[in-house]
């Protein structure tokens, strides 16, 4: 009996690794396919106008809000913290690095995550079940080139002064609550950022733009495009779009920095 | 004229069609009889090239289009419209703009031929003074005569029709199936159509085939239904639609 249930448990241990292969094979293939319409940009402007405003403009509110209050969260604990060693001149320094090198891309990429990436999913799958994106391919026309690419180019376009916004913001908010909170002087708080900053804190920080990106809007888009079984199938696909890309964001977040710090 | 041979198609371990082979002649409306689920939309998007069999050929005016690239495809594809089930019109799209969508996205035609078209369409769909309104806020009946005018619109040789009348009121599947025989008489187009309602098929078809357990039982002219001695052929024609 043992022996049975130990075969059915490796018989689909091999068909979810068949699975996996084959998802990411076929994950492969859509985002070449994704890359090689770059060409066709050119040809379908608007949709990537429309797809920027949705990526970028649109989501400015909900960018700013996580910068500040996570610019000034950390303003406050921080600034709690060096107090106790005497060294609050030191905030501004560590407040510019912590956002410019991690929190300010990282939260903007797990919000447009939510965002950006739950539009993605729900639209695409929804035309998947109702048989749109079928419909494109029967007309003659590429669902990837239309539908795809133009989203992955507004991404791409619109990611990095997403970033520069949110490092902003989040640099911002801390000084606000140096000055009102820990009463430091802004000339020490400001004075304790610019001239410190190295190059490569600006690399690491928006290297990550683009990685988060790509990441965002193939795995949303691809989800999408695996939608089945009705509009329960559209939700779950979106699920599964949004904790993915979630989850890579935060391992690409890790490896964009490991690399380049180490390498720079 | 759309041939396939000898095709199969398995999803995972179900074995969806079994050596299938059919004809479709221009100029002749086929109907393709079975019951729900048993794979006769299938059949449609294997002539589209869609899906690709597990084994067999497809041909499309002799080209053989089962390996065929992607890319390939298009050009093919554009000689045959097709009606899909759920319609599957743009949704974000006025009625207009869902006309002349892939005129403006495939075809190099001027503007004022594709408002032509546009407008030529409309009107042979009957819907003049819903250019602007959007699919949502049409009847399910006009909603698919949209969905053929859209199919008409490339002037394609050979129009696939899923389930034309499936989910309409007894009115406007009478008018659906009068614009099938309009289109064959008017245009000389050829037509596939995918049904379970056996009536559709003694309406507009000139000659069926019976889609039963992934195979074909029957494909003759469809006077010769009534002389099929197979007992699902039986069953159906006392029943008249299939609903299993």
């Amino acid at each position: 009996m043992l022996l049975t249930f130990a075969r059915k448990q490796e018989k689909a241990v091999a068909l979810w690794l068949k699975d996996f292969i084959l998802t990411m094979q076929e994950f492969f293939l859509f985002s070449v396919r994704a890359f090689k319409a770059f060409p066709k940009a050119k040809r379908y402007w608007r949709d990537v106008l429309d797809q920027a405003t949705i990526c970028g403009t649109d989501s400015i509110p909900i960018v700013l809000v996580s910068a500040i209050s996570i610019g000034s969260l950390l303003a406050i604990e921080v600034g709690n913290l060096l107090e106790d060693f005497g060294a609050k001149t030191m905030l501004g320094r560590s407040t510019s690095l912590s956002v410019i090198r991690e929190l300010g891309p990282l939260l903007m990429g797990l919000m447009l995550s939510a965002r950006f990436g739950s539009r993605n999913g729900s639209e695409l799958g929804a035309m998947q079940i109702s048989e749109q994106i079928d419909a494109l391919r029967a007309f003659g026309t590429d669902p990837v080139a239309k539908l795809v690419m133009p989203r992955l180019v507004a991404a791409l376009i619109m990611f990095l002064p997403l970033t520069a916004l949110s490092d902003f913001a989040g640099l911002h908010s801390a000084a606000y609550m140096a000055e009102h909170y820990h009463r430091l002087d802004p000339g020490i708080f400001w004075n304790a950022v610019y001239p410190r900053l190295a190059p490569k804190d600006f690399v690491v920080g928006f290297l990550k733009a683009p990685v988060f990106a790509i990441i965002i809007t193939l795995v949303s888009s691809f989800n999408g495009f695996s939608a089945r079984g009705g509009t329960a199938g559209v939700g779950s696909s979106t699920i599964k779009g949004i904790v993915v890309s979630s989850g890579l964001v935060l391992v690409a977040n890790f490896y964009v920095s490991k690399i380049v710090l180490e390498n720079m | 004229m759309i041939e396939l041979r000898n095709i199969s198609l398995k999803y995972g371990d179900k074995e969806i069609l079994k050596n299938v082979s059919l004809t479709v002649k221009d100029n002749t409306i086929k109907a393709i009889l079975g019951p729900s689920g048993v794979g006769k939309s299938t059949i449609l998007k294997l002539m589209l090239g869609l899906i690709k069999p597990n084994s067999g050929h497809v041909l499309i005016d002799g080209t053989d289009i089962t390996s065929m690239k992607e890319a390939s495809l298009y050009s093919i594809r554009r000689k045959m419209g097709m009606v899909f089930q759920g319609n599957a019109l743009f949704d974000s799209l006025t009625i207009s703009q869902n006309l002349g969508f892939f005129l403006r996205e495939n075809m190099k035609l001027p503007e004022e031929e594709i408002e032509r078209r546009v407008t030529e369409q409309i009107k042979f769909a009957g819907l003049e003074g819903y250019e602007d309104q959007l699919p949502e806020s049409l009847s399910g009946g006009m909603r698919r005569r949209v969905a053929i005018g859209r199919a008409l619109i490339f002037k394609p040789h050979m129009i696939l029709f899923d389930e034309p009348t499936a989910g309409l009121d007894p009115v406007s599947s009478k008018k659906i199936l009068s614009l099938i025989r309009d289109l064959r008489h008017n245009n000389n187009l050829g037509a596939v159509i995918v049904t379970h309602i056996i009536d559709d098929v003694f309406n507009v078809a000139d000659c069926v085939a019976v889609l039963y357990q992934g195979e074909i039982i029957f494909d003759d002219v469809t006077e010769k239904l009534h002389q099929s001695q197979h007992p699902f052929i039986r069953s159906i024609l006392s029943d008249k639609i299939l609903e299993l």
